[in-house]
């Protein structure tokens, strides 16, 4: 991400005194301490007169979530800051959460006249994952029956973002927590659906939908036996390859399951 | 069927002895929870749910159950299996926040200590350092980034502490 963005021209600040989002999790056991502790990173920006641009859709769902109920509900507005005002922090509504491919997606132009390198032949199965795009009234982002904004970004580089009957649905990663079976359940299916389309890699825009289809599924077989291993690789390092930028910043050599059957086709 | 969660597994020859308005309407007063009574059974929400032929009971049954006030809901396996990708929330016909309510029955299910282990964990985890995994630091160094910037844990901890994640429990 911060290669792609430097070649942008886009300036990140780390966010100094940032927690955890609290995502799904912290939501499950406890909305008021979900609410506060979402809250505050928001506070924590706006305090600086920044925005929040995350490359997760788990921070992404849960800070916009956490934004749009502070934002409606007077109630959970006061209580929150209620246990921010020690802290010298007060919500009012001021910063705006981004997801990067949201902010991508306004530089769809720029990034079109950089592609150096095209992609062709790379039939991508993209997972835009469930918290980019739903709930579509708290997130606003695409279409939540047909994204394509990402899809868009994906055939700047000549690659193809097919169809499949499974897209939409979930990885399977939130479920690691409560039961691995059932996680693993879901992100095969979603498998045998990317095989069906005869993708050769699977795309994400979210490290933990990521750590489903690159770490969980190493070793997966279907019930026959085949394996059900794609290569997969993060939406930045898909346009960066494309728009020239060395495999090493780009963090490539950390993939986990050998991108070998797409090296051609990647260029390298 | 594979694993499941929670004990309550069918409706085949249950009785139940109380139907409880009380629960329909604390339900109906948590986030999410305002247009729960609108529920007309479409079961849209299971035609399109991830997890609908690997629970025992689906999620238009759980809307059912908090409908009829049945507190038996928190022990369904839906509860907790419920991978919260909010398609149900997203197609209901009546505008639920279907999702939203099964976060709610968590939260009441946490304080009756009805919930997975990774969660208390993760609570645990969120108090102490703020979050939930620790950065590795080797992948970091790899990619030549910086530190992950500090946070003061003293800082979320007194949010915590003032709102009592620690000490959640029934009947709060």
């Amino acid at each position: 991400m911060r290669a792609v963005a430097k070649e942008l021209g886009i300036n990140l600040i780390d966010f100094e005194g940032a927690s955890c989002c609290g995502t799904v999790v912290l939501k499950s056991i406890d909305e008021s301490s979900w609410l506060a502790l979402s809250g505050r990173n928001i506070a924590l920006a706006e305090n600086r007169g920044h925005d929040i641009m995350t490359p997760c859709n788990g921070c992404f769902g849960s800070l916009k979530d956490t934004d749009h109920v502070l934002h409606d509900d007077e109630d959970n507005r006061k209580k929150v800051n209620t246990v921010l005002k020690p802290l010298g922090l007060e919500y009012t509504g001021k910063a705006k959460i981004r997801h990067l491919v949201e902010v991508l997606y306004e530089l769809k132009d720029d990034i079109r006249k950089r592609i150096v390198k095209p992609l062709n032949g790379l039939r991508i199965a993209f997972h835009p994952g469930c918290h980019l795009i739903r709930p579509s009234n708290v997130v606003g982002f695409d279409d939540p029956e047909l994204p394509r904004k990402v899809d868009e970004l994906l055939e700047l580089t000549g690659a193809e973002s097919v169809a499949w009957g499974l897209k939409l649905s979930c990885c399977g990663s939130p479920l690691l927590i409560s039961s691995e079976d059932v996680a693993t359940k879901i992100l095969s299916e979603k498998m045998i659906s990317a095989k069906q389309a005869n993708a050769n890699c699977v795309v994400t825009n979210c490290p933990a939908c990521h750590t489903q289809f690159d770490v969980q599924l190493i070793g997966m077989k279907d019930e026959s036996g085949e394996s059900l291993e794609l290569p997969a690789l993060f939406v930045t390092q898909i346009l960066g390859l494309a728009m020239g930028i060395d495999p090493e910043p780009l963090g490539l050599e950390l993939n986990r399951i050998s991108l070998d059957p797409i090296a051609d086709l990647l260029g390298f | 069927m594979t694993e499941t969660w929670g004990k309550f597994k069918s409706f085949d020859g249950k009785k139940f002895e109380a139907l409880d308005p009380e629960f329909t309407r604390e339900v109906s007063s948590m986030l999410g929870g305002e247009d729960l009574t609108a529920c007309f059974q479409c079961s849209k929400c299971s035609a399109g749910c991830p997890v609908s032929d690997k629970v025992n009971i689906q999620v238009h049954e759980i809307m059912r159950m908090l409908l009829f006030g049945l507190k038996e809901v928190l022990e369904t396996d839906m509860v907790w299996l419920c991978t919260t990708c909010y398609t149900c929330q997203e197609r209901c016909p009546q505008g639920i926040d279907i999702t939203d309510i099964i976060f709610g029955l968590k939260n009441m299910a946490f304080k009756k200590e009805i919930a997975p282990p990774g969660y208390i964990a993760a609570r645990k985890s969120l108090y102490d350092i703020g979050r939930l995994y620790e950065p590795t630091d080797w992948e970091r160094e790899d990619l030549e980034l910086d530190d992950v910037p500090e946070l003061n844990v003293e800082d979320t901890r007194k949010m915590f502490d003032k709102i009592g994640l620690m000490k959640l429990k029934d009947g709060d």
